[in-house]
């Protein structure tokens, strides 16, 4: 059973997986950038948020009008009551409470709650767009280069166009018309991000194809689909990697810009929407709009810390 | 040597091979780059037939074109009798279990991502021999005839040498049993001391596997070592094919003479060196008449007009230069 499961990582995670050594050896080479030992703590982090902070803290999507727009612990806001009886302005000050360790948005519901759900969609967002658009990318890429000629030149045209499509004016038109969906959007995001990814691994394939080993597959037999998915695939494995970690935080921009805009799931808590609540009341509740936005930013940096990290060390030039 | 058997493995017959230069929007055609331009030989089973040439001469393409990696433009490759440029996938498949390649760059040669193990065993999975134990056996018998520990399989081609490494190309090579083998410069890019244990090993599993060799090198002193018959290429063309003693003992073609007079000698025979002229001339525009003859020492007048025959002078003795004919 284990030995099938490990042929199956072998197939699929490929040389990566079946190489400890060369593992260990990038690794090694990435974790002397400190920045992107950091990025990936953090992502680890988030990660274990997301999956098992949700049994933890109090339902996202509780509404508790008595106790809305409450500060988070440690920072206390002024509110004014007007006395229709005494014709006067009351201020009572309200600190945070450790029941809402950062406050509660206009409607009572729990900040750490929907933060951490958000971590979730946002993971999710990032992890499943880029999954499509890397995988592909992948295929029209190393498709284009090892076919060549006429194949080759409409794949690459063909590129060149969606590179030129204004996604952003699809995604608002879809979402108009279709509603919004959080699923819609992801499929969007990657069914038109993946030309860049397309473009880059061409190019490095088209330089594989050539190579004599790819020659000798050939010349022992080898099928087309074993010379690009035994081949070529697992010899870009590592630039697919360092693609892939870096157009993550893009794809969890994109899908924050969408929902900040009010074209997000409604339905949803992504950091983007809660943003989007928080913007209204920036002047009373502060942290509503601000706590997302310091999620989304640590997130984004920590995934290109990481992104950078690993591109220097799959980079045999470089010396680190 | 003495068993050696008279079946011709392999004819080549007025083998083309022309790669279209084109120019512009509509890709205009504006001429060839004769890279092959035809050539014929035989190479009998257990036949080691060295093939020499200055870089550029063809001698590549034409190894690659028998295996049919590059189509032929024109000519026939009969194998066995059969003629295998008109060969389906199918039949190609079948091809690739009779005729393998070693490549010049052990570096290049083997996926940097995949222990040598599965380099050497892919063959064996392609041709259907999947059951997994059966193929490691067979991988660690071949790492061990090519002079590797079977231990080894699991390791990366990083982790070895480039003499090593030849030798997992050898291996690889070996193993679905062709009965011949193009090598391609397989020692030129070797340190000197290692380039012997090399060939050494390839006159080995020649008699033990009983194979036959088209061996390409640009060094005449691995041909010397090497091969039964040699042939000399000059831009496309065979100039001169003879056996080995009568080739290094009577050359007859000038650029025959001035390729042998530039092999370096312990023994000086007071021979004067031979100095060629110029490059290779362009493949695109060869010189009309016999191609060699701006570079030629004893160039006649009738060499600038016409191209002269590949004719056989003595016994499996070839030449193509009008001073013989």
């Amino acid at each position: 059973m284990t030995e099938r499961l490990q042929n199956i990582a072998r197939k699929i995670g490929g040389p990566l997986y079946s190489n400890r050594r060369l593992i260990e050896y990038y690794w090694q080479r990435t974790q002397r950038n400190k920045l992107a030992v950091l990025g990936l703590s953090f992502i680890a982090f988030l990660i274990l948020l997301a999956l098992i902070g949700p049994f933890f803290t109090l339902d996202p999507t509780l509404v508790n009008f008595e106790e809305n727009n409450l500060p988070p612990v440690g920072f206390a806001t002024e509110e004014s009551v007007y006395n229709i009886y005494t014709d006067e302005f009351t201020t009572t000050e309200i600190s945070g409470t450790w029941k809402h360790p950062l406050g509660t948005d206009s409607k009572g519901r729990d900040m750490l709650a929907m933060i951490i759900s958000g971590a979730r969609i946002s993971l999710q967002v990032g992890l499943i767009a880029t999954g499509i658009a890397i995988t592909l990318g992948t295929i029209i890429g190393v498709l284009s280069a090892y076919l060549g000629g006429w194949a080759d030149n409409i794949l690459m045209r063909f590129t060149d166009v969606m590179m030129t499509f204004p996604f952003f004016l699809l995604l608002v038109l879809i979402v108009f018309i279709f509603g919004p969906s959080l699923a819609l959007i992801v499929l969007v995001i990657g069914i038109t991000g993946w030309t860049g990814t397309a473009r880059l691994l061409r190019s490095e394939a088209l330089s594989l194809r050539t190579r004599d080993f790819v020659t000798a597959a050939k010349a022992l037999g080898a099928s087309d689909g074993r010379v690009i998915f035994g081949h070529l695939i697992p010899n870009v494995a590592s630039l697919i990697i360092v693609i892939a970690t870096l157009s993550i935080p893009g794809v969890i921009l994109a899908e924050a810009a969408l929902s900040f805009i009010g074209l997000g799931d409604p339905t949803t808590t992504s950091w983007g929407i809660i943003l989007n609540s928080g913007q209204q009341s920036l002047d009373t509740a502060w942290w509503i709009a601000v706590e997302p936005g310091i999620m989304l930013f640590l997130t984004v940096l920590a995934f290109n810390f990481l992104g950078d990290g690993l591109r220097d060390a799959f980079d045999p030039k470089s010396n680190i | 040597m003495k068993q050696m058997l008279n079946h011709e493995l392999l004819q080549i017959r007025n083998l083309k091979k022309y790669y279209p230069v084109t120019t512009g929007l509509l890709s205009q055609h504006i001429g060839d780059i004769k890279a092959v331009d035809g050539i014929s030989f035989n190479i009998k089973e257990r036949d080691i037939l060295g093939l020499v040439g200055e870089s550029g001469c063809g001698k590549s393409t034409l190894g690659r074109t028998i295996l049919r990696l590059e189509e032929p433009t024109s000519g026939e490759i009969l194998y066995k009798g059969m003629d295998i440029t008109k060969l389906d996938k199918k039949g190609l498949r079948e091809l690739r279990r009779e005729i393998q390649i070693i490549f010049q760059d052990p570096d290049a040669s083997l996926d940097p991502r995949m222990t040598v193990g599965d380099s050497i065993g892919e063959a064996l999975i392609i041709h259907s021999i999947t059951d997994e134990k059966e193929r490691m056996k067979r991988v660690a018998e071949l790492m061990e005839q090519v002079g590797l520990e079977a231990g080894q399989a699991s390791h990366y081609p990083h982790e070895f040498s480039g003499g090593q490494k030849q030798r997992i190309g050898i291996a690889r090579a070996l193993a679905i049993n062709p009965k011949l083998i193009i090598a391609d410069e397989p020692v030129s890019a070797l340190d000197v001391s290692i380039q012997a244990q090399i060939l050494n090993l390839m006159m080995d599993i020649q008699q033990e596997f009983g194979l036959a060799y088209l061996f390409i090198a640009h060094d005449l002193s691995v041909i010397k070592h090497m091969a039964h018959r040699v042939a000399v290429m000059y831009l496309g063309k065979i100039a001169e094919l003879a056996d080995r003693r009568e080739f290094f003992q009577n050359p007859l073609h000038p650029y025959t003479e001035a390729l042998l007079s530039a092999v370096p000698s312990l023994k000086p025979k007071g021979k004067e060196r031979i100095l060629l002229l110029g490059d290779v001339p362009s493949p695109l525009n060869p010189p009309s008449g016999c191609r060699f003859h701006p570079r030629c020492h004893r160039v006649l007048p009738i060499c600038h007009q016409e191209e002269p025959q590949l004719v056989e002078i003595s016994q499996g003795h070839f030449v193509a230069c009008h001073l013989y004919n």
